[in-house]
């Protein structure tokens, strides 16, 4: 089997803005806050997931774009569950989701939330996208200063290549004041309708162009 | 064809004993190490019953000879010590050797003891040095002097499964010739509140695999495994406790806290361990059970062993109410008890069980069986957030 894979689908959220495939589908005044940003979106797209209003932003925002990615490309109807891989990074980690857990054990106004508490890791935001599609592959979390798409596109490809996956759903997730974005995507064995082959040189092309 | 995984050695603190041989007599006596907290500071003294190690923070310091650690370190490197001991390892610099050491607790049982007078401006006492996950397990192997390859594992109660795992791919992969593996959990308010706040603890002894169980009983301890490889043990001619042959990780996908009522993510598990093994489930004579005693997790994993044998589920039994449930080195304290199983013909019961669970057609193993010959051994451990474990050893 070739060595090349390549990135099929994606999708980002940005700027009060949801880009699928490079066309924006879906887009509000920059004015507005990202979280009502987020929200909205929710609403807009129908998402019906209830579980979505206990998620912390940094999850409400990766469930969002990797629901829309999946609406796009039907990788779960295509694959079996443990064949999909998630392989996400960002630079804040959980910082808005910690710093907002630290008023709560200020000792003056002592009342941590076991519901805030569960958000205090980034990698939980894998384990909400595994769990809404029961998804059962391999699933890594990185943080890195910001996107790599070197070290992106040669671990994925390296996962694929090894057969530890048929198809990863990878990217970047970002949620932390003013610092707000996503760039999920999807690789492939096969060049689908995109046929962007997954190399570091077009990821950051296309990371660039979001 | 890639290397065989041997185990050489291990040791173990844990409520039932400081040693391995200690181990075995409360095991081979229905000896349970869970009782009343005599120990950890909290002001659930007297709600709960938890397992012990029965030795003070001042004791293990002593017993460990080190100089002041916290808890952590100093049950880690005892039972390390004794690792070692056994498989006759004294120069770490003759072979490629390496630590994985998994913890959840890390330095959190110090830290939540200090972190108030740290506010408070007393802050002399160095704790926030010893908070990370990572911290114990570098003393640890700077004491022995490890250097080849040193991480830490935490994926919660699958943990020291994980470091096992990791642990035999590198030795397979003609990465380290040995490396000791296992893990380390104290006791703290900060496990005992926070599965007391999940309200998955049972306030009386445990009951594994009873239709009537509450919960779990938290217990601590640590307990660690030496893997060699087949070449390293043939040059040396070492005595081979056990094989490691087979193991998975899989992922539930379902909850962060609980298990799916099917028991997916603990079928694949034992699944992937089947086939990096090599042997088919008919060939399994025992499970040492993750069998935590919550609700969930023993309707779970039960559905999930019936799916796997079918008709056939070897004997199983979970060994929880003797040592509770150690998270982190649970699947380590567990491989050592299904590693004493295989050596000594035995199998341990699963205590407490009065009533059979109605969702389930299997029953567990309830009194000490003897001279029961076991070639193959299967050890599960489930975590939350879905991680699943499952381990094969082998006799020879």
């Amino acid at each position: 089997m070739s060595d090349q894979n390549y990135i099929t689908s994606f999708c980002s959220i940005k700027s009060s803005k949801v880009c699928i495939n490079s066309h924006i589908d879906y887009s509000e005044s920059s004015q507005v806050s990202s979280i009502d940003f987020l929200k909205s979106a929710y609403k807009h797209y129908q998402l019906a997931y209830p579980k979505f209003y206990k998620m912390d932003s940094l999850c409400k925002l990766a469930l969002i774009t990797s629901d829309l990615l999946l609406k796009t490309n039907k990788i779960t109807e295509n694959y079996n569950k443990e064949e999909i891989a998630i392989v996400i990074a960002n630079s804040v980690s959980s910082l808005e989701t910690d710093v907002e857990y630290q008023t709560t054990i200020d000792k003056n106004n002592y009342f941590p939330s076991p519901t805030v508490f569960v958000y205090t890791l980034p990698n939980i935001l894998l384990g909400e996208i595994a769990i809404r599609n029961g998804i059962k592959g391999e699933n890594t979390f990185f943080v890195f200063d910001k996107f790599d798409a070197g070290f992106m596109s040669s671990y994925i490809n390296s996962l694929l290549n090894n057969s530890r996956a048929k198809c990863c759903i990878t990217g970047w997730v970002d949620f932390y004041e003013n610092k707000v974005e996503s760039f999920l995507y999807t690789v492939e064995k096969q060049p689908g309708i995109m046929n962007i082959e997954h190399t570091s040189e077009q990821l950051t092309k296309l990371y660039t162009n979001q | 064809m890639a290397n065989k995984v041997f185990v050489t050695g291990m040791g173990i603190m844990s409520a039932i004993g400081n040693s391995v041989e200690e181990t075995l007599y409360s095991l081979s006596n229905n000896r349970s190490g869970i009782e009343k907290i005599r120990y950890l500071e909290t002001s659930h003294k007297d709600n709960f019953v938890v397992g012990e190690v029965k030795l003070s923070n001042k004791e293990l310091i002593e017993l460990a000879g080190i100089g002041t650690y916290n808890r952590t370190t100093l049950l880690g490197y005892i039972a390390v010590r004794e690792a070692l001991k056994m498989a006759s390892i004294t120069d770490m610099k003759e072979a490629r050797t390496g630590f994985i050491s998994s913890t959840t607790v890390a330095g959190m049982c110090h830290t939540e003891l200090l972190y108030k007078g740290f506010f408070e401006g007393k802050n002399n006492e160095n704790f926030m040095d010893h908070h990370l996950n990572g911290v114990s397990t570098n003393d640890i192997a700077s004491h022995f002097g490890i250097r080849d390859y040193v991480t830490s594992i935490s994926t919660a109660c699958s943990s020291a499964a994980n470091a096992m795992i990791l642990g035999a791919r590198l030795i397979k992969n003609n990465i380290l010739d040995r490396v000791v593996v296992g893990g380390v959990d104290p006791l703290s308010k900060f496990t005992l509140n926070g599965f007391n706040t999940l309200m998955i603890l049972d306030n009386e002894w445990s009951k594994p695999f009873d239709e009537n169980r509450k919960g779990l009983n938290l217990g601590e301890g640590a307990a660690f495994l030496v893997l060699e490889s087949e070449k390293w043990v043939k040059e040396k001619n070492k005595k081979v406790l056990a094989q490691l042959i087979g193991y998975g990780n899989a992922n539930d996908a379902f909850h962060q806290t609980a298990s799916s009522p099917e028991g997916h993510g603990a079928l694949l598990a034992m699944q992937k361990a089947f086939k990096v093994a090599g042997i088919t489930p008919d060939q399994i004579d025992y499970i040492n059970a993750h069998g935590t005693g919550t609700p969930n997790n023993d309707a779970s994993e039960g559905i999930a062993m019936q799916t796997i044998f079918k008709n056939h589920v070897p004997k199983f039994s979970s060994t929880k109410a003797f040592t509770g449930h150690t998270l982190a080195a649970a699947a380590a304290v567990e491989a050592v008890i299904s590693i004493l199983a295989i050596q000594n013909s035995m199998i341990f019961p699963c205590l407490n069980r009065k009533e059979q669970m109605k969702n389930l057609t299997i029953t567990p193993v309830d009194t000490l069986e003897k001279n029961v010959s076991l070639d193959y051994v299967m050890s599960n451990s489930f975590g939350f957030g879905g991680n699943c474990s499952s381990l094969i050893f082998a006799k020879n």
